[in-house]
């Protein structure tokens, strides 16, 4: 495996167009965009244009545009009280989350003040969503509205109770190390061990970490914003998704952070199984039902083992999911990273196989490029790239769909690779036709 | 500051990166924070061709924390140069800043490109300095093409016979190719040349020839107002600002350039009377329909400026609705607009707040709304027929249609053929409304206003089913989404 810096300018959708995709997935959560025009605009316009086709773009009440006069600081408290009187209109709403990024920041708005002030008045959990990219480090991905609004409801999760803060002190060593454990002491019952969070979407993984012996406390977002986990000293956290931000957010609340791999393919799902259970102090073997899920999909493999996968995707996910299709079979021909922390993601990049290309800020005209050259059997690829390579014959599919098939766990594996047999299946059939 | 639902126009920055979009040979640099990318995105569901737009991203993020020798993209000076080397094509550069990067007050650095081996010529640079975030995108079109004809217009011979300059919609306006073509075809028939088409496939080439041309033809003010008048004052050269929507307008538009290209007015109206034979429909729609299908029917019309006002004017004369109300979310063009809204309705207004807008169409109680995609909603709520002909609209047609033009008359017919007959049908099945009780009409208010249309229908048919004699709170508050 290597790693390549490009240093080009990645295709990257704006992270902004995730805002009623966020609303929709926090059923109870009103988003307010706090910003100028532009922010509204691409928060509601790029929605149409990934949809698609319908002649009207439907609205959702939840979703609040506060476009600011740029050349006018509003006085403290006036977003807020705007927002306490619009929220009357809106049935059941159970928190709000106040987005804004530097624009916001330049006009000298205090997003910060006027959550805590809306908060206060409404009394209901209000937090604040950064839409900045990390400045210190270069490239965005167009899923980073989704962390960072994950880190911004870790942040209103309650912090936990005294009971769970005393076990790591029972128990310094734990955590921290990968794979099963052996020679555990017989004391390690279920009773003893730490509660497990799920950090992003969770699908059926909640279930298999609960049948591997592993109590799942709870998940974020999970179905019910004002019913959150506690998350606090003590409480372990398995990401679901690269998610940097809320990471950090929970590392800073002093929980633990389990390293593991993102619980996407039957390998991945396995290791996470069994890294979190080990975490948790409790010991899973997930050998049997990976083998079992590797057989049960043999047939899909077939139509998958030997295809050339070229990922110029933009959603950070793009590593596991290489990992996951070079597992199956695929050949993967270039993994494009429009942002790679390689400390947060180094166990992804271990199990990367040898021969998977990475391409750190790749620039998009070298995607094309190089597609072109290498005719890959199918392009996983950014909303801007698709119709580009699509026109210049490639088979692509957009790495949204991917996610949005609910790619997580045993289950999700299946669905990733039923997704891609069904694109060469319907690339056959068109093919077939005499045009 | 204020509280919006939705937003009809983006900031500056997108008008420029659409004219630069829409051009051969201009290249556009959106400089941004690394998360505003999102042309490429845009370009691709309207344009349907799998091309590249024209557009680089110059994204800003904190180059000091880097190692000095980086190459990585985000010094503007570099990414403005870069550009020319990776599209060597590129004759003009525009640069468009985001809202975010215009209020960080950053400087643009002085850049000059080298010379194009195969042209001999250097690249210009655009650096639209009137930008800021207070300009909406059409207004921005509107200048950005002002900057680029300025840029490139010399002085030229007068063609020797008449030709005219096109200047219509800039790409993501539906239809807008067909629009040109539509009035390419009737300039042909009346003998006219087309000398250039600004902006939409115009090269810089063109540009430079645009006072060729006798005179201009502005088919959408919104983008070519202040270039046409540049041209006007710069170059003499006459302009016609008439909406060519419907067949009265169109006709007008004709015959005003028959007259400004010295033609023989005759041979223009005979033009007009064969098109008026066989292309356009929309008189023969309304002479074939009854006085009563329209009589006292209202129509509420709502978006740009150029369809609002053609819609209004042939709605309300060739067709005969009443219209009202009237609106365009231009704020810049405020005057004008109502100025040329009032010789056909009595309420004209200009916001850009949907939630006003839904507002006004819900209190005049419509037969039929025209708008842009913003205003389905309401249409939904209001239980009435719905035409989404003003831009921005959602949709991407693979297929273009004109509304300008007799060709456009005759679109326009086809979708009220369908429309008002749609409507008897609906109000016939609709009995009329309940009684509320005062506490459900003040819970009613609250409601957002896109949605409160369809929150006072669902709440009568509860109560309906209920057989309760008035619309109480409760009631309402059952029946919400």
């Amino acid at each position: 495996m290597t790693i390549l810096n490009e240093s080009g300018i990645p295709d990257v959708l704006s992270p902004l167009h995730g805002v009623n995709e966020l609303v929709e997935k926090l059923p109870g959560a009103v988003v307010a965009v706090i910003g100028t025009r532009a922010e509204a605009y691409l928060a509601q316009s790029l929605k149409s244009a990934l949809e698609g086709g319908s002649p009207t773009a439907r609205r959702n009440p939840k979703t609040l545009f506060v476009v600011l006069d740029p050349a006018e600081t509003p006085e403290g408290g006036r977003i807020a009280s705007r927002l306490i009187a619009e929220a009357a209109g809106i049935s059941g709403t159970r928190m709000m989350l106040l987005a804004g990024g530097r624009s916001a920041e330049l006009i000298g708005v205090d997003i910060e003040f006027e959550a805590r002030m809306v908060s206060r008045r409404l009394d209901i959990p209000v937090n604040t969503i950064s839409l900045d990219p990390d400045p210190e480090f270069p490239g965005c991905l167009c899923t980073d509205l989704e962390d960072h609004a994950l880190a911004s409801l870790v942040e209103l999760c309650p912090t936990g109770t005294s009971d769970r803060l005393e076990m790591p002190a029972q128990n310094p060593k734990q955590g921290g190390l990968f794979g099963s454990f052996r020679g555990r002491g017989r004391e390690d019952t279920r009773a003893g061990q730490r509660p497990v969070v799920l950090l992003g979407s969770s699908g059926e993984l909640e279930a298999d970490l609960g049948r591997a012996g592993v109590e799942v406390a709870g998940s974020v977002p999970g179905q019910d914003v004002s019913a959150l986990p506690a998350i606090g000293e003590g409480t372990l956290v398995a990401m679901t998704s690269p998610h940097l931000k809320a990471s950090q957010a929970a590392g800073e609340r002093g929980a633990k952070v389990v390293r593991t791999l993102i619980p996407i393919g039957i390998d991945g799902t396995a290791r996470f199984i069994q890294d979190v259970a080990a975490a948790a102090g409790t010991e899973a073997n997930e050998m049997g039902r990976a083998r079992a899920a590797w057989e049960s999909m043999e047939h899909l493999r077939n139509r998958i083992r030997g295809k050339r996968v070229f990922f110029a995707g933009d959603t950070g996910f793009e590593i596991p999911l290489a990992r996951f299709l070079a597992d199956a079979g695929a050949v993967v021909l270039e993994v494009g990273a429009p942002r790679l922390d390689k400390r947060f993601l180094a166990e992804e990049i271990q199990a990367l196989g040898a021969d998977v290309d990475v391409v750190e800020l790749p620039d998009w005209r070298g995607q094309i490029k190089r597609a072109d050259e290498t005719r890959p059997d199918v392009v996983i690829s950014s909303p801007g790239l698709y119709a580009p390579l699509v026109a210049r014959g490639h088979l692509c599919r957009s790495a949204r769909d991917l996610l949005d098939v609910g790619a997580h766990g045993y289950d999700g594996a299946r669905l990733i690779l039923e997704l891609l047999v069904r694109t060469f299946e319907r690339a056959e059939t068109l093919d077939s036709i005499s045009l | 500051m204020r509280l919006l639902r939705g937003v009809y126009e983006g900031p500056g920055s997108h008008g420029i990166l659409r004219v630069a979009a829409s051009m051969n040979g201009v290249h556009g640099v959106l400089r941004a924070l690394p998360n505003e990318g999102y042309f490429h995105t845009l370009y691709n569901s309207w344009s349907r061709t799998g091309e590249s737009p024209p557009v680089t991203l110059s994204p800003m993020w904190k180059m000091d924390s880097l190692p000095e020798s980086t190459t990585v993209p985000g010094h503007l000076g570099r990414d403005l140069s870069g550009v020319t080397r990776r599209h060597p094509e590129t004759e003009t550069v525009i640069l468009a800043r985001s809202d975010t990067a215009l209020l960080s007050g950053e400087e643009v650095p002085a850049t000059s490109f080298p010379e194009n081996s195969d042209t001999g010529l250097a690249p210009k640079l655009i650096t639209c300095g009137w930008e800021s975030p207070a300009v909406g995108e059409m207004e921005a079109t509107d200048l950005a093409l002002e900057d680029l004809v300025r840029a490139h217009a010399g002085k030229r011979e007068r063609s020797a016979d008449p030709t005219v300059n096109v200047f219509g919609p800039p790409i993501f306006n539906p239809g807008a190719a067909a629009e040109y073509e539509e009035a390419e075809r009737l300039l042909a028939l009346i003998g006219v040349e087309v000398n250039a088409r600004v902006p939409l496939d115009a090269s810089v080439r063109d540009l430079s020839r645009l006072p060729r041309a006798w005179a201009n033809l502005l088919l959408y003010r919104e983008t070519g107002e202040s270039a046409t008048l540049y041209l006007q004052d710069e170059f003499g050269m006459q302009r016609v600002t008439t909406p060519m929507v419907g067949s009265a307008g169109t006709g007008s538009v004709l015959r005003s350039v028959g007259d400004l290209c010295n033609l023989d007015g005759s041979k223009v109206q005979r033009v007009i009377w064969g098109e008026l034979a066989r292309t356009t429909k929309l008189p023969w729609y309304s002479r074939l329909a009854t006085p009563e299908t329209f009589q006292g029917r209202r129509v509420a019309i709502f978006g740009d400026f150029t369809y609002t006002l053609g819609l209004g004017y042939a709605l309300a004369r060739e067709v005969g609705f009443e219209v009202a109300p009237c609106g365009t979310y231009l704020t810049h063009l405020e005057r004008d607009f109502l100025f040329h809204a009032h010789t056909f309705t009595e309420d004209a207004f200009v916001t850009d707040d949907p939630d006003e807008v839904a507002n006004r169409i819900e209190e005049s109680r419509p037969d039929l709304l025209i708008g842009t995609h913003l205003e389905g909603e309401v249409a939904e709520g209001l239980n009435i027929p719905f035409l989404p002909l003003c831009p921005p609209v959602s949709s991407h047609p693979f297929v273009q249609r004109p509304l300008m033009g007799y060709a456009g008359s005759s679109v326009l017919a086809d979708a009220l053929d369908r429309s008002p007959r749609r409507a008897e049908e609906k109000a016939r099945v609709l009995p009329a409304g309940l009684p509320w009780s005062d506490e459900a009409l003040d819970e009613l208010e609250e409601i957002p206003a896109f949605l409160r249309g369809r929150a006072r229908r669902l709440s009568e048919e509860r109560a309906r089913k209920l057989n309760a004699p008035e619309v109480t709170a409760d009631i309402l508050g059952d029946s919400r989404l």
